[in-house]
């Protein structure tokens, strides 16, 4: 019982990173010992007219100063509004929600495949396994989006000391092409040694999912969904799974086995 | 002396008179990660069916003007894993429970009322007459004579209260309240959703792939609030309000406008422990103006 918080927080810092990309930070959360990488916040603005809450996955948190980071990419009217909020503003929060990322085992060596603002359950992820001691060599990041810009707070990932590897729909940096095709080119997944973590668009998603699927590459997919609820009481944010029937993103997602969902 | 907040529908007591309402808590077990079950009034089950259904295909959630639309299409478990499961689950919580039913014919109704007649765990039933997501549930719902023998035939069958839902989706609402109070309901539910559209201009498609869904929130309450006092003055059986309540003074809103108890809905959405803040609310509001008991309220509107 009471698993569920809702609490007030305050934006202690907010910072754009160009391209209607901003980062948060929040505090005090006092769910922050509790985050797996994969999971999700509930923000709603108390000021705003906008009936639902907003979904993010967490980015980053920092447990002594209960601090936990988003990022979102102005897109609609609940993100631009969040945009305008200065620092002090109050903001509601429920979480975390949802189920993380089940962590791959040490000799396996790591695919994160990011896409656009997919990018921080991953960053949160890679994280996760160095605290643990994984080997930083094992750990590959692959990183796309439309263009350079759009490969956001890219600095801060290159500072795990992990393999970055960026790729630009337009060419403008990295390789040129999709992740999906980036991995192929720099990985030789059949060996069997890899595992794969993506979080994206649904286009990337798919075509990753496929990939995964053809290659016997393990691994999982966190999705996106707008979500009413975000803990599983108004069944908006469900996806189709391959073996029937409805999944929801939210409380039985975000994050799923390669081949569970119909992307 | 502390104020109190027990409602009685007929003669079943509730400890205080807020419910959830169907179709925006499931059966009770992610809200159970919120806050303690028992706290509550009661709870309304999502409809069940004699099959289990899968709803709509989404997208079947919408953001609207404060509010919300949702087409999802009845998506449920059946009634088999529904007792089997599920009414077992709310075993535990001291609450009312309120057993949602809906179909496609009415004899699909009457075997659902009759299983449930044999779970007393189920303590009422309420008839989703109402779903506009569905199209057999609306004529019903539109047709005072068929919405009187339904009610009378699940009275036949159900030996506890029985809660009819009724739709906005009418011309004139009370010959409809006033053929299922005739054909023996125990109390009216006032009211589902407000059949509504929102559209994509970029796509030129509706955002539910019902094309229609039904809008909820807080900008239907002011046509809820209307339709209680016009139903509360039809009939002489209990009113449940339901419509936009998002806190406690919206609750005593509907009490004045004739409610005897509320089902807390889309509220759910945003802030999932908002009958807990209502309860306390309502509390503090009745010893701050000295009323003994919430039940004072209902019907005291002062029109003009």
């Amino acid at each position: 019982m009471s698993k569920i918080k809702v609490e007030s927080v305050k934006l202690v810092k907010s910072k754009s990173l160009g391209r209607g990309n901003f980062v948060f930070d929040l505090a005090p959360f006092s769910g922050v010992k509790s985050i797996k990488p994969g999971q999700f916040i509930h923000i709603r603005m108390p000021e705003s007219k906008l009936l639902f809450r907003r979904a993010f996955s967490v980015y980053d948190f920092d447990v002594s100063e209960k601090k936990i980071s988003i990022i979102f990419k102005v897109f609609g009217r609940g993100t631009a509004q969040m945009s305008k909020l200065g620092q002090g503003a109050d903001l509601d929060v429920m979480g975390p929600l949802g189920n993380g990322f089940k962590l791959p085992s040490r000799r396996e060596t790591t695919i994160l495949a990011a896409g656009g603002i997919g990018m921080p359950p991953l960053y949160l992820l890679a994280k996760k396994l160095l605290d643990k001691g994984f080997d930083p060599d094992k750990i590959l990041f692959f990183y796309g989006g439309a263009s350079k810009a759009d490969l956001v707070d890219i600095g801060r990932i290159r500072k795990l000391g992990i393999n970055v590897h960026a790729a630009t729909d337009d060419g403008s940096y990295g390789y040129h092409g999709f992740v999906s095709d980036a991995i192929m080119d720099r990985v030789n997944i059949t060996n069997g040694k890899y595992r794969l973590y993506a979080c994206g668009p649904e286009g990337m998603l798919k075509a990753l999912d496929e990939l995964a699927l053809r290659h016997d590459l393990p691994g999982q997919l966190s999705l996106e969904a707008p979500m009413p609820c975000g803990i599983g009481i108004c069944l908006g944010c469900i996806k189709p799974l391959r073996e029937g029937g409805y999944t929801r993103i939210c409380r039985e997602g975000p994050v799923y086995n390669v081949g569970e969902v119909l992307l | 002396m502390k104020p109190d907040l027990s409602v009685e529908i007929a003669g079943v007591k509730l400890d205080n008179p807020v419910l959830t309402a169907s179709g925006t808590c499931g059966y009770g077990e992610e809200l159970a990660d919120v806050f303690d079950l028992s706290r509550l009034g009661g709870i309304v089950t999502k409809s069940i069916t004699v099959e289990p259904r899968e709803g709509h295909p989404p997208p079947r959630t919408a953001e609207a003007e404060a509010g919300m639309l949702n087409a999802i299409g009845l998506a449920n478990v059946g009634v088999d894993r529904f007792i089997e499961e599920k009414l077992t689950f709310l075993e535990k919580y001291n609450m009312v429970v309120v057993v949602n039913v809906a179909g496609a014919r009415l004899d699909e109704y009457v075997g659902i009322s009759r299983r449930l007649a044999d779970c007393p765990r189920a303590d009422m039933v309420e008839l989703n007459f109402s779903c506009p997501n569905v199209e057999s549930g609306m004529e019903i719902a539109k047709d005072p004579a068929r919405a009187e023998e339904a009610v009378a035939a699940v009275k036949k069958v159900f030996p506890r209260p029985v809660i009819a839902k009724l739709s906005p989706n009418v011309s004139d609402i009370k010959p409809i309240a006033r053929a299922c109070e005739a054909g023996g309901a125990d109390a009216l539910a006032v009211i589902n959703t407000l059949v509504g559209m929102a559209v994509d201009i970029e796509t030129y498609r509706p955002r539910l792939t019902n094309n229609t869904g039904g809008l909820s929130g807080p900008a239907v309450k002011p046509v809820a609030l209307a339709m209680v006092d016009q139903v509360y003055h039809a009939v002489k059986i209990p009113v449940i309000g339901i419509g936009g309540i998002m806190d406690w003074r919206d609750v005593v809103e509907f009490f004045l406008c004739g409610a005897s108890a509320v089902q807390v809905g889309t509220g759910l959405f945003v802030e999932p422990d908002a009958p807990i803040k209502i309860i306390d609310g309502l509390r503090k509001y009745l010893s701050r103006n000295k009323l003994g008991s919430i039940k004072e309220l209902t019907g005291k509107l002062r029109k003009f």
